[in-house]
């Protein structure tokens, strides 16, 4: 390799992920290490990603980062154990003596801009995108090509499983050091193509407690919560596995419902009482019932995270009728906004059966709107000046 | 003789279908019978053709089962004392049919568990009518899985029992009402709505799906109940109370874990939680304790000297709607200011009307059917004064007097899925015999 560069710049984007069995509580909260072991779905990139360009200088006087063009703290507890961490595996690297001496100084101050193309109020958990990204693409600069899981993690327990595509399980490990605590894919993206996932954005109330705190006081006072990590959760992931490689919807979606369900009970049992979920978010659930009962099939199944938003599984070809069910019980209020974003559906009516079986008022407004994407790659590199949001100074670039 | 009970823990779900016995125990307060009224006549007469009942002036079916084991029971122990070859015959021939007829100033069927009292009294009547003093809790509890708490006053234990016959699934009375004079009962009722979904279903469906809820029976509630016992004898507030919303919040959070998911808690609920545990937070510590039942209705409970305070922050934070009706009925509350620091540090958007009313009561020794009524037939209306602690019960005439039974029953603890709704509540008891 050349001699070190001036100026070296990496940008990568990263997903989002869904967890179908919930990690809630943690057992090591410096190495945020968890009590129980969780599995995700990655989302596509299409619609949901995090993108970030980590640009490495010798000029630059101090690390820096900016979050959607706004610069924040860097000192940020996560933040520094994240950089701490890609640094040391990068000394580790270096240390073992590999042929090429690394371009870089690990004295050298590094610069991160990140940004979301999805709303940050919509309340989709993008800390797992974002911490997911900033291991990644730092990774890239360092040349680092171990094992990410441990830098994610530092930064955000569920960031792990947004560095693999498809669907992703977060083991939670044995050793008190955690590194038995890795994420591995569990299918690839192209296991399931006909696999949707459609994420209802409702509107957000009041603040929800925030998941760091919440988790810890679960953990300090809820008994069903301890039940759930040692004696439900590990069937579960077992099963969940058996569902997804066998592609059997069915089982899969009413997994998914109960996950979430107990995983929200465990919120109420916690004290004082968590809940995220809100009234909108209990019509939707009833709705995703009554749906599947018209059927008489599990055709949707519902998951809720700590927060109202509904991301709702389904296979493609209930897509059409699904989208109109929500319509019908939610008429979104016109205000010139979309409200279907993402992947294409094509209109469909509710049969005379159907409408009469939802029987509930509808709720004008309560689905601002709709995200439709399905399962997606892992992290991925960008090639091309144009993708950098560090301009060669390694400031922000003027957005246009 | 029924009164409202405040079910404490409750059990988590039926062993034997049949013989509805829990698979944990409970515990339950009583309320005071002036503030929650049920009426109810009993009428029986050797021209009536069939069993008939009438729930708030709606004839309901005879035939449900849970009505059936109940009559059918005390019929038994009727015949049962009778073939022992008492001195009394009794007064009444046993294949006489059976009227019915109750009527609530509550809602039904909204989660304030009007079927527990409607099944104790009704039991304790028949019982009285046809001169049964045995144990009558198998006779309630055929009725209702939590009847049986509100047979007794004070603090009343169900213990679950390990007979599958359910002998010795009883229960007995830990504390008496007069242990807690300064315990307070508020119930803020939400609304009236119907029920989503009625406790019998509910707790097989629970049951049948919910991993928590086993593990809750087996291994929580046991250690609650000891817990819980202790609290209510050394008459502390502070340890009493958390214990009540914990309980209450793993009952929901059991229901929320069933399949399909069951929710009793609405948005008003959770803005009630929020509000207590703001308040408790204010004081630095547990002045008031709240309980969900199987619906919206909130139970609160506190010491005499924060009622005043505490029904000012209702107020404050669920504006009533002026509609002409009371907003606070039952025992006299003085108007209280809130501080600008708990104005300050309650920090909600009014609700207005998500509260309707609230009924202030007390806890209150149970005791036995005053009053009457008059059914358009021949008869013979009986009053009865709290029943005797010994020898056979006595009916005499007391015409006009009002009856007034008190018979709410609230539980405490979830008694997940104990009971059903649209079970017939009871009031006072009205027997007509035909002489």
């Amino acid at each position: 390799m050349a001699s070190e560069k001036p100026l070296v710049v990496v940008t990568c984007t990263a997903p989002v992920n869904i967890a179908v069995i919930k990690y809630w509580g943690k057992r090591d909260e410096d190495l945020i290490l968890p009590i129980n072991s969780s599995l995700s779905v990655t989302l596509h990139q299409d619609q949901l990603k995090t993108t970030t360009t980590a640009a490495i200088s010798k000029d630059f006087t101090e690390d820096r980062i900016w979050l959607n063009g706004r610069e924040e703290d860097i000192g940020q507890p996560r933040l520094q154990a994240c950089l701490r961490e890609i640094r040391r595996l990068a000394r580790k690297r270096r240390s073992t003596g590999d042929a090429d001496p690394p371009p870089l100084s690990l004295s050298y101050k590094v610069h991160v801009a990140s940004v979301n193309n999805f709303p940050t109020a919509a309340g989709l958990a993008s800390s797992a995108a974002g911490y997911a990204c900033l291991a990644y693409t730092l990774a890239r600069v360092y040349g680092v090509d171990s094992d990410l899981s441990e830098v994610a993690r530092r930064g955000s327990g569920s960031a792990c499983r947004s560095l693999y595509g498809g669907f992703v399980e977060w083991q939670m490990g044995e050793r008190p050091d955690g590194k038995d605590s890795i994420a591995r894919q569990v299918a690839p993206e192209c296991h399931w193509p006909e696999l949707r996932v459609l994420i209802l954005v409702v509107s957000a109330e009041r603040k929800q407690m925030g998941s760091t705190a919440g988790m810890q006081t679960s953990v300090e006072t809820s008994p069903l919560l301890r039940f759930r990590a040692e004696s439900v959760v590990p069937a579960r992931m077992a099963e969940m596995t058996r569902c997804i490689q066998e592609r059997d919807f069915q089982a899969f979606g009413q997994l998914t419902m109960k996950d979430s369900n107990q995983f929200h009970a465990t919120c109420l049992d916690t004290f004082p009482p968590i809940s995220y979920l809100s009234d909108t978010s209990r019509r939707l659930i009833r709705l995703v019932h009554c749906f599947n009962a018209h059927h008489g099939q599990t055709k949707v199944a519902y998951t809720f995270d700590a927060g109202p938003n509904a991301v709702v599984f389904t296979l493609a070809d209930t897509v059409p009728e699904f989208v109109a069910t929500v319509r019908h019980c939610f008429p979104p209020e016109s205000n010139g906004d979309k409200f279907l974003k993402g992947l294409p559906v094509r209109p469909a009516s509710l049969s005379d059966e159907l409408r009469a079986a939802l029987d509930v008022d509808p709720t004008p407004g309560g689905v601002k709107y709709i995200i439709a994407t399905q399962v997606g790659p892992g992290p991925q590199v960008l090639a091309g000046p144009h993708a950098h949001l560090l301009g060669p100074d390694g400031l922000p670039k003027a957005t246009a």
